[in-house]
């Protein structure tokens, strides 16, 4: 058998096979066993035969041996006769194949090239009656001759023009309309189309618009945007298509469905972005009048935003290359009707037609400086006429919303103080007006009545947005502004919800990025002087003062300042014999707290200039405090401590490591000499306001790296010293809580973060030395050392961690009450967010921490409940509170975790969320409300569907009603933000029926909701719950029933 | 709604409505501002308390106006209160029973204010107003809508229809009207 015959039989079924026969040939033609002539003729007997199938397999047969020739092989005669005889037989399969290998060739020529394009358009006559991927195959030999031999196509003209149009008309398949959009788009672009302009815009016309829907899971991957994208580009290529597009695109808006018209602005904004600027300007005035519609009867906001973007396009355009501005331009044109309408419609600028007119000027005058130009020349003066014979505040306020829209705009086009580069020739038409403008803000922002508040505002809002535009106010003027402002915030009384002094203050922020000196030359000495030399407890309205200044001094300049004015008040405030109240330096603390976070203090230039002044100076106060040299108690306040403790944690991280190194060493000396202070640890009898530091010193430790460990004092050898003194300070009950809080993060710190891994066996046997004791009765201080030590060790999951988490969960079970219900209340801190053991301070914190507790805890929990359960009451009654505590101490590590990891454990977790529901006593309070929160993350989440998976949704829905009820009598305590917990969970069940999933097109064929049983039920229940002598809960019960009556039905709404 | 009958009405701005000023919680200036981020070390170890004070609210008319004034208007994405259909000082709370002090029935009056006074949508808006309330109230309260007097020309034929209680239900049977109506209410939250 020859090869070709061998060739014939395999190719369908074993293309391996195929391939390999035909290299063999190729390489018997390479080394001249064969010819190709040879192989033709052999090919004879085959292509006459009727079968058409066999004709195919034959020609595919040569196409083959073609393809594993080596590229250089063929001779141009060789290719040319191939090429002929290929062209012949194009309609035989694998005769466009083997055309396609040819033209890759470098010997392939122009002439060549036109031959197959002719010989394509005249057998393909037909093409659309062939397959799919025939067909694609057809459009691909074409494209690549596109992209090869264009020229050889280009000088065909109008046949290949014609050609390529008549092959495809009537094309639907997806995967072949993005190769012809994109073989036509060239033909667009580079052929002369002058004759044949309706042609080709009717063969792409036809297929607006796209209403493609991609199959499930298809294999291509082609978007109906995909489509939409080339269609637009062929629509877009030419201006010569522009009185067809823009007319029929036009027409488009009339259609009933929004897509379709989305579509057809898309478009039309395609089209003007690319169309000459003539075209554009001869169709422009047109487009107004059909977009006009659009957006003063707007159907839906995204089709008003697109119209408006079209006209803005279109007066960008308009705008290439002018430099002058005349009413003769064909801009000037084009605006004329449309601030025309605009100004009508102004004329009764409260109705709801001002509204879009305010959107067409702020879209068109941002387009460019010379249409800001035009549009302020036609508006701005009739606006002020308006404005003068205006008989309401309503009207006025609504036009300086208008002019607070052109200011928005002279922004976008002028930029502001900080803009840097791109100066304008052209000047700025607004400062024809400036004064105008000036003064009817100033009126309206201060003359106006007190209460006029949305009034004022937009004044206020006018008058930063020119305060802050480039080139246009003086410093004096906007120096005015800042004064209104400080006056605003300072002498004015509060109304309402002081909306207007957030925006003052707001402005004044604004204002500190553009011109830092005015703020510094009229703000600040006017604030700096009404605050007080101490806090006499007259009036604390210095603290609206210091909110005010913090929040405007977050500019570089203006913080030094900041920081100098407090800290001498700070200062004056240490050496007074009556200092008044601590509240006040306080506060001056957590204003520069409150600053210094806001800033990067690592690149502030100054910061070893604070480091000097507070984590050494007042550090060293503090000392001396303790020791009872001071001439006040304020350093021995611990609120005061705690809050100067923060400030001192900050700079701490920000400075170099020598500095640090110096912090170590004096953690607990706190900068003072040993003769004047004694340090905490190791030192017996010290008084409470010695223990104290301890505060500080929290503090400095947690702000230290771990570099500088070495430095710290009592570690060497080794820590086990200084870690049992800390444990000795913190089981011991009546010391202070804010010092105990801080002695057990300390430890925590030592621990957790400094403690090497070496030496980790140090913590672990404190732990068990701490809970091994013989007695199964600990109190609450060891308790809370135990909860603090483990915390720190299994946060960075020391090796011991599940037997630290076991022994953690046996106290629960303890006879001792008190000791059970402790450590139940524990759990929150195992794994809760702490201001001082905190990744931002460096602790040790695996990624892995949470869900590792939350998987060794919870099905221990959940046996342990069921033993209870089981065991039931024929117990002693001792045991009463081991199944609380187990809920509280669930609560407790829900409430710190997140519902992702809750997720995969819930049908475990379920029945024990809703036997902590079952709890009704005044303790069950808190475990309830995080039980609510943690319920309603989950439906939020995931929906009714996973609660229904369990097969809990009754009983859900029971505890959640009974949870609402208020008159129970029985000893059930409902507290109102149980009632109104417990309705936004029924409020979530009946919104989220159905998950949303973005991720796949299918949706869930309508079923039954498994709500419905509950229906009747549930709104009987809620409809006295609207009774409910709280309103916050009246407001919820409202939500949850109306979201029932109208979610809850038999099979969801179809919604698109 | 083939044809809008008032393309342009008058607007009021949402900042404007009136509002429950919110004394009921005395906020501290220390729990707003910037001095919120800072927890006072003294709240470290309490266990929270929740203060369940008894003190009643009772059901006003700013709670009334503010369970209407969401409601959406047929006729344009605007709801109610913008449009000023619906006002503060155009609802009465009353006992129903004025002669028998105990008695807890309470009668709401609500007066409407179409935005034109040949509004044809005038009923869809005072049934839509009624089917919000009577789902929102407690049972002992009794709805009363109305057409504020002189400010609809047919204000009396649609006063009739409102206030009967048949026709009102006959109404709500109507599939097409309580789907214009379930459109209103999308909005209220």
């Amino acid at each position: 058998m020859s090869a070709l015959q061998t060739f014939m039989l395999v190719v369908d079924h074993d293309k391996e096979e195929a391939k390999r026969i035909a290299d063999s040939v190729a390489q018997d033609v390479e080394g001249k066993k064969t010819t190709l002539i040879e192989i033709v003729q052999q090919l004879g007997e085959y292509i006459n035969d009727e079968d058409p199938i066999l004709r195919g397999k034959a020609v595919s047969f040569l196409t083959s041996v073609i393809k594993s020739l080596s590229p250089r092989y063929l001779s141009r005669q060789q290719i040319q006769v191939l090429t002929t005889f290929f062209c012949d037989r194009i309609e035989d399969g694998g005769a466009v194949a083997g055309l396609d290998t040819l033209q890759r060739l470098d010997r392939f020529t122009k002439e060549l090239a036109a031959e197959t394009a002719q010989s394509l358009f005249s057998n393909f006559q037909d093409l659309q009656s062939r397959s799919q991927s025939q067909r694609f195959q057809v459009y691909q030999l074409l494209n690549e001759l596109m992209l090869k031999h264009r020229k050889a196509l280009r000088d065909m003209d109008e046949i290949s023009l014609v050609g390529v149009v008549d092959i495809m008309a009537g094309e639907k398949d997806p995967r072949n309309l993005m190769v012809v959009f994109s073989i036509l788009k060239v033909i667009m672009m580079e052929w002369n189309i002058t004759n044949h302009v309706e042609l080709l815009f009717d063969s792409v016309f036809n297929y607006f618009p796209i209403t493609f829907r991609p199959p499930p899971n298809d294999p291509y991957g082609i978007t109906a945007q995909d489509l939409k994208g080339r269609l637009q580009d062929c629509l877009s290529s030419t201006s010569q298509l522009a009185p067809h597009t823009i007319p029929a695109l036009l027409d488009k808006l009339d259609s009933t469905s929004p897509n379709v018209k989305k579509d057809a602005l898309n478009a039309l904004i395609a089209c003007i972005r690319s169309y000459d600027p003539n075209t554009v300007s001869r169709f422009s005035i047109t487009v107004w009048e059909v977009l006009k519609f659009e957006i003063l009867n707007a159907q839906e906001e995204f089709l008003s935003e697109s119209s408006l973007e079209a006209l803005q396009s279109i007066a960008q355009r308009l705008s290439e290359g002018v430099t002058q501005v005349t009413q003769d331009l064909p801009l000037a044109q084009f605006l004329r009707p449309i601030t025309k309408e605009c100004n009508e419609q102004l004329q009764e600028p409260q109705q709801k037609q001002a509204k879009p007119a305010q959107q067409i000027l702020g879209a068109l005058s941002s387009a460019s400086p010379i249409t800001f130009t035009l549009v302020v020349q036609a508006v701005v003066a009739p606006i002020f006429t308006v404005y003068q014979e205006a008989d309401g505040i309503v009207k006025q306020r609504a036009l300086l919303e208008t002019l607070s829209v052109l200011f928005e705009s002279a922004i976008q086009v002028f930029g502001q103080w900080t803009t840097r580069g791109n100066e304008l020739a052209l000047e700025n038409p607004l400062i024809e007006f400036k004064d105008q403008f000036s003064d009817v803000l100033g009126q309206a922002l201060m003359g106006a009545a007190k209460e006029e508040v949305s009034f004022r505002a937009t004044a206020l809002k006018g008058f930063l947005r020119l305060s802050t535009l480039r080139d246009f106010f003086q410093d004096n003027e906007v120096g005015l502004f800042v004064q209104y402002l400080d006056e605003i915030l300072l002498k004015e009384e509060s109304v309402g919800r002081d909306d207007l002094k957030k925006e003052a203050i707001a402005a004044l922020a604004e204002i500190s990025k553009h011109k830092p000196r005015l703020i510094m030359d009229i703000t600040f000495p006017a604030f700096v002087a009404t605050l007080p030399d101490e806090d006499d407890d007259t009036s604390s309205a210095y603290l609206s003062t210091l909110d005010t200044l913090a929040k405007i001094s977050v500019e570089r300049d203006i913080f030094e300042t900041l920081f100098r004015r407090l800290f001498s008040k700070l200062s004056i405030l240490l050496q007074k014999e009556q200092p008044g109240s601590v509240a006040y330096p306080r506060a001056i603390l957590m204003t520069l707290l409150y600053v210094m976070d806001q800033r990067a203090m690592d690149s502030d230039p100054n910061v070893d200039l604070y480091f000097e002044k507070i984590v050494i100076g007042l550090s060293r106060s503090v000392a001396e405090s303790a020791s009872g040299k001071a001439k006040n108690q304020i350093l021995n306040d611990p609120s005061i401590l705690d809050t100067l403790g923060r400030l001192c944690n900050l700079l701490v991280r920000s400075i170099s490591v020598q500095k640090q190194e110096q912090v170590a060493e004096n953690i607990y000396s706190l900068f003072a000499p040993a003769t004047d202070f004694t340090p905490v640890p190791f030192s017996q009898n010290s008084t409470a306001d010695q223990e104290r530091t301890i505060i500080i010193s929290t503090y400095l430790l947690a702000g230290l790296s771990k570099d500088v460990s070495d430095r710290i004092p009592h570690t060497s050898p080794d820590v086990s010293g200084l870690l049992s003194d800390l444990v000795q300070r913190s089981v011991y009950d009546s010391t202070e809580p804010a010092t105990h809080l801080a002695f057990l993060r300390h430890l925590a710190l030592l621990v957790n973060k400094f403690l090497s891994k070496q030496d980790i066996s140090i913590a672990e046997k404190l732990f068990d030395s701490l809970i091994s004791q013989q007695c199964q009765a600990f109190s609450p201080g060891t308790i809370r050392t135990v909860f603090w030590l483990s915390k720190s060790l299994v946060l960075r999951l020391a090796p011991t961690t599940t037997h630290i988490l076991t022994s953690l969960l046996g106290l629960l079970s303890s006879p001792d009450q008190q000791t059970s219900s402790s450590a139940a209340r524990g759990f929150a801190i195992l794994l809760g967010e702490d201001d001082v053991l905190s990744a931002t301070n460096g602790a040790q914190i695996r990624l892995l921490a949470k869900q590792r507790v939350f998987t060794t805890v919870i099905p221990l929990i959940s046996s342990r409940i069921r033993e209870v359960n089981v065991a039931g009451t024929e117990d002693a009654p001792q045991v009463d509170h081991i199944k609380p505590a187990h809920l509280t101490a669930l609560a407790g590590i829900l409430s710190t975790i997140s519902t992702a990891l809750v997720m995969p454990e819930l049908p475990t977790l379920l029945p024990l969320l809703l036997q902590s529901l079952d709890l009704q006593t005044v303790d069950s309070v808190a475990v309830r409300a995080a039980t609510l929160d943690t319920l309603s993350v989950i439906i939020r989440d995931n929906g009714v569907v996973v609660i229904d998976q369990c097969g809990h949704v009754h009983s859900l829905v029971q505890r959640l009603l009974k949870t609402t009820e208020i008159r129970t009598g029985t000893g059930v305590v409902n507290t109102p933000r149980l009632r109104v917990d417990a309705l936004k969970c029924l409020y979530l069940l009946a919104t989220k029926q159905i998950v949303t999933e973005t991720a796949s097109n299918a949706r869930a064929p309508p079923s039954i909701s498994p709500l419905l049983p509950e229906k009747n039920h549930v709104l009987r229940s809620l409809r006295f719950v609207l009774d409910d002598p709280k309103r916050d809960v009246r407001k919820a019960a409202v939500d949850a029933r109306s979201a029932w009556l109208r979610g809850v039905d038999d099979a969801p709404e179809d919604e698109e | 709604m083939t044809e809008v009958q008032n393309l342009n009405p008058t607007i009021l701005n949402v900042a404007d409505l009136p509002t429950r000023n919110r004394p009921s919680k005395k906020y501290s200036d220390y729990e707003s501002g910037i001095f919120a981020a800072v927890p006072n070390p003294a709240d470290f170890l309490s266990s929270d308390s929740e203060d369940d004070d008894l003190l009643e609210e009772p059901i006003d008319e700013q709670e009334i106006y503010d369970l209407i004034k969401l409601i959406s208007d047929p006729e344009h994405p605007l709801s109610l209160g913008e449009l000023a259909v619906v006002s503060l000082p155009d609802i009465f709370i009353k006992p129903t029973l004025p002669n028998v002090p105990g008695s807890p029935l309470q009668t709401v009056t609500v007066l409407i204010t179409p935005t034109i006074t040949h509004c044809s949508l005038a009923t869809v808006i005072g049934l839509g107003v009624r089917v919000r309330l009577e789902q929102s109230l407690p049972p002992r309260f009794r709805v009363d809508v109305r057409i504020k007097e002189g400010t609809h020309s047919t204000g009396d034929e649609v006063n009739k229809q409102l206030g009967d209680k048949e026709r009102v239900a006959a109404a709500l049977e109507n599939g097409a009207l309580m789907q214009v109506i379930a459109k209103m209410m999308e909005t209220c939250q």
